[in-house]
C-alpha cells in the first residue's frame, strides 16, 4: 500500500524533474555548455511568480512571468557572457566554471535581495482527489499534465517541424549545418530561450509543490535535474523523461521506506551505479569531438 | 587586535592547506574537484566526534556517531584518514575516463547531496545545528596560557602543519609522480601509451588531496570548537577555486598568494567589520563578489597572477 502511494508521489516528483531536465538537455545537447546557472534561473523564475502572487496578480500572469524571466535571463547570459567566453576559446570544462560563477552570482544575488528569508508560497492547491490508493491535489495533477504537455510539445517541435529538423542537424554536426545554410545563430537563440523558459517553469513547479521558496531552491533541485539530464544522454528529451521517471520513483520509494533524507541519495546512487558499470553510456562521445557552440 | 590577527593567521594556514590540495588535484591532475569542501567537512566532523566523548544517547543536546575522547594528536590523524577514505569512495566512481564537464557536474552533485544528507539525518552528526563544544586540544596542559596566548600557540601549531604539508606538496610536485600526474592532465592517451595509468594516478592525487583537506578540517573544527553544515556550503569550494585561479593554477606559491587575497581579505575580514543592512547581507554579497572576481580572472588573467612555469619541451612538441 505504502509502495503504491509512494509510486504516485514518484510520478509527481518525476514530472518536476522531467520539466527541468528537458529544458536542460535540449540546450546542453545543442551547445555543449553544461549550464550550472540553470539552478539560479530556476530560482529566478520561481521568485518572479512568487512576487506576482504577492502582488495579487492573476495566476496566469505569474506563470507567464516565470517563463519570461527564465527565458530572458538565459538568453541574455547565453548571447553575451557565454558567447564571450566561447569566442575566447573556452573549452567544455571552462564553460562549466563560467556557468558556475554565474550561478553563485544569481543565487547569492537573489539571497541578498530576498533578505535571506524562507517565504511561504501559498499557491492554491485545489481540492484533493481520491482515486484508488492515490490522493493527489488538483495542482499536482496539473503539474503532471504540464510535464506531459511539455514533452509532447518538444517531441512535435523536434520531429515534425523544419526548426526541429534544423536543430537536430545542428546538434549532430554544427559546421556542416552552417555550411548547408541553416541559420545556426537563430537556432542557438531559440534554444537558449526555450531552455530558459523551461527552467523558469521547472522552478515554479518545484516551489508550487514544496510550498516554500528561498534563494537556494534551484541549487537544491539541481542534483536531480542534472542527474536526469546526464542519465538520459545530452540532447535527448525522451531519455530525460525516462531518467526523470526512474529518479522520481526511486527517490520517493526510498523516502517512503527509509526516510526522506535518503531519497535524493538513492537517486544519486543510480547515477553512480551507471557510472561504475557503464561509464561509456553516460559520458557520451569522446571529448575531442565535442565543442562549445554558442 | 591580537585576537583578530591570530584568528586570521589560523584561517590563512588552514585555507592554504585547502589551496595546495586543490592545486594538486586540479592544477596538476586536472581533476575538477567541485566537492572539495566536503572532504574538509569529513575531517572536521571526524575530529569533532572522536574528541567530544561518547554520545550520551537520546535526550542529549547533540547526537552523533563514533563518539570517543581520543588524546591530542589522534583526532587530527582520524580527520586525515576520514578525508582520504571519503576521497577513495567518491573517486572510485567519479574519476573514470569521462568528459571533464561531466566529472565536474557529478562531483558538484555529490557535494550538494551529501550536504543535504548530513543536514537532514540528525543522528549522524547532529543535522543542521552541527556539533558544538569540541574540546580545544591540550587546553589542560597549556592551561597556564592566557586565552590570547592559546590563540597564538594554535596559530603557530597550524603554521607548523602548513610548513610540513608545503614540504610534502613541493616534493610531490617535483617528483616523477608529479610529472606523471601532469602528463596525464595534458594528454591522457599519450600518457597511457608510455605506461602510466591515468585513472589510478588521478585517484592517488584525489586521495592525498582528500587527506590534506581532512587534516585542514580537523584543525579548523578544533580551533572553532564547533562545526555545522553552514560552514561548508558548496560555495566554499569555489572560494578556493577562485583563490588558485587568481594566484596561478599549478604554482605552489601562486596559490598561497591567491589564498591570501581571496580567503582572508574577501571572506574573513568582512566578518570582523560592523554589520551593514540586515544580518547576512554582507555574507551574501561577498559570494556575489567572489563569483564576479572569478569571471574577471577567467576573462583577463586565466593563468593567474603568478603563472606556473611552462614545462621545457621542444618547439615541435608544442606544435
Amino acid at each position: 500500500m505504502l509502495f503504491i502511494q509512494a509510486l504516485g508521489f514518484g510520478v509527481i516528483t518525476a514530472s518536476l524533474i522531467a520539466i527541468g531536465a528537458m529544458g536542460f538537455t535540449i540546450q546542453f545537447g545543442l551547445t555543449n555548455v553544461l549550464n550550472i546557472s540553470y539552478a539560479g534561473i530556476m530560482t529566478a523564475g520561481a521568485f518572479a511568480a512568487f512576487i506576482a502572487e504577492e502582488l495579487h496578480l492573476p495566476l496566469v500572469l505569474g506563470v507567464v512571468l516565470a517563463l519570461t524571466v527564465g527565458a530572458g535571463v538565459t538568453w541574455l547570459l547565453g548571447r553575451t557572457l557565454f558567447a564571450f567566453f566561447a569566442r575566447r576559446g573556452a573549452g567544455l570544462f571552462e564553460m562549466v566554471m563560467v556557468t558556475l560563477a554565474v550561478n553563485l552570482i544569481l543565487q547569492f544575488g537573489i539571497d541578498a535581495a530576498s533578505r535571506e528569508q524562507i517565504y511561504r508560497f501559498a499557491f492554491p492547491q485545489g481540492t484533493s482527489l481520491h482515486g484508488g490508493p492515490f490522493t493527489v491535489t488538483v495542482t499536482q495533477l496539473v503539474l503532471i499534465v504540464v510535464a506531459v504537455a511539455v514533452f509532447a510539445g518538444l517531441e512535435l517541435l523536434l520531429r515534425r517541424t523544419r526548426l526541429g529538423k534544423a536543430l537536430r542537424a545542428m546538434a549532430a554536426e554544427p559546421r556542416l549545418a552552417r555550411t548547408c545554410g541553416i541559420p545556426t545563430g537563430r537556432i542557438v537563440n531559440v534554444v537558449w530561450l526555450l531552455s530558459g523558459a523551461l527552467a523558469g517553469l521547472a522552478g515554479l513547479a518545484y516551489v508550487i509543490n514544496s510550498l516554500s521558496i528561498d534563494a537556494s531552491v534551484g541549487t537544491g533541485f539541481l542534483p536531480l535535474v542534472l542527474a536526469a539530464a546526464i542519465l538520459g544522454r545530452a540532447g535527448s528529451t525522451r531519455g530525460a523523461v525516462l531518467a526523470a521517471l526512474a529518479l522520481g520513483v526511486v527517490t520517493e520509494e526510498v523516502a517512503a521506506f527509509g526516510g526522506a533524507a535518503y531519497g535524493s541519495v538513492a537517486g544519486f546512487g543510480i547515477l553512480a551505479l551507471v557510472l561504475l558499470t557503464r561509464p561509456a553510456a553516460v559520458a557520451g562521445q569522446a571529448a575531442g569531438k565535442v565543442e562549445v557552440t554558442v | 587586535m591580537s585576537f583578530y590577527i591570530s584568528t586570521l593567521l589560523v584561517y590563512f594556514f588552514v585555507d592554504a592547506l585547502l589551496a595546495w590540495a586543490l592545486n594538486m588535484q586540479f592544477g596538476w591532475g586536472g581533476i575538477p574537484n567541485f566537492a572539495l569542501i566536503m572532504f574538509q567537512a569529513a575531517g572536521a566532523y571526524a575530529a569533532a566526534v572522536v574528541s567530544l566523548g561518547p554520545d550520551t544517547g537520546a535526550g542529549a543536546f547533540q547526537r552523533y556517531v563514533f563518539g570517543s575522547s581520543l588524546p591530542f594528536p589522534l583526532p587530527l590523524v582520524v580527520a586525515t584518514l576520514a578525508g582520504g577514505l571519503l576521497a577513495l569512495i567518491v573517486g572510485s566512481f567519479s574519476l573514470r575516463r569521462i568528459r571533464r564537464d561531466y566529472q565536474a557536474a557529478i562531483l558538484l552533485i555529490v557535494s550538494l547531496i551529501v550536504t543535504g544528507l548530513v543536514t537532514n539525518v540528525v543522528g549522524l552528526v547532529n543535522g543542521s545545528n552541527g556539533l558544538t563544544g569540541v574540546p580545544r586540544p591540550l587546553s589542560g596542559v597549556l592551561s597556564r596560557l592566557t586565552y590570547d596566548g592559546y590563540q597564538w600557540a594554535y596559530a603557530a601549531w597550524t603554521a607548523v602543519i602548513a610548513a610540513a604539508v608545503y614540504l610534502l606538496v613541493a616534493r610531490l610536485g617535483s617528483s616523477p609522480w608529479g610529472r606523471a600526474l601532469r602528463a596525464v592532465r595534458d594528454n591522457e592517451d599519450a600518457a597511457a601509451t608510455i605506461g602510466l595509468n591515468p585513472v589510478s594516478l588521478r585517484l592517488q592525487a584525489f586521495v592525498i588531496g582528500g587527506m590534506i583537506c581532512g587534516l585542514s578540517g580537523g584543525l579548523l573544527a578544533e580551533f572553532l570548537a564547533s562545526w555545522s553544515p553552514a560552514a561548508w556550503g558548496y560555495a566554499e569550494t569555489f572560494a578556493v577555486f577562485t583563490a588558485i585561479i587568481l594566484g596561478g593554477v599549478g604554482n605552489t606559491w601562486g596559490v598561497v598568494l591567491g589564498t591570501l587575497l581571496v580567503q582572508v581579505i574577501f571572506l574573513q575580514v568582512p566578518t570582523f567589520l560592523p554589520q551593514v543592512g540586515y544580518t547576512g547581507l554582507i555574507d551574501a554579497l561577498q559570494w556575489v563578489l567572489i563569483g564576479s572576481l572569478w569571471l574577471v580572472c577567467l576573462a583577463i588573467r586565466p593563468r593567474g597572477l603568478i603563472p606556473a612555469r611552462r614545462p621545457v619541451v621542444s618547439r615541435e612538441a608544442r606544435r
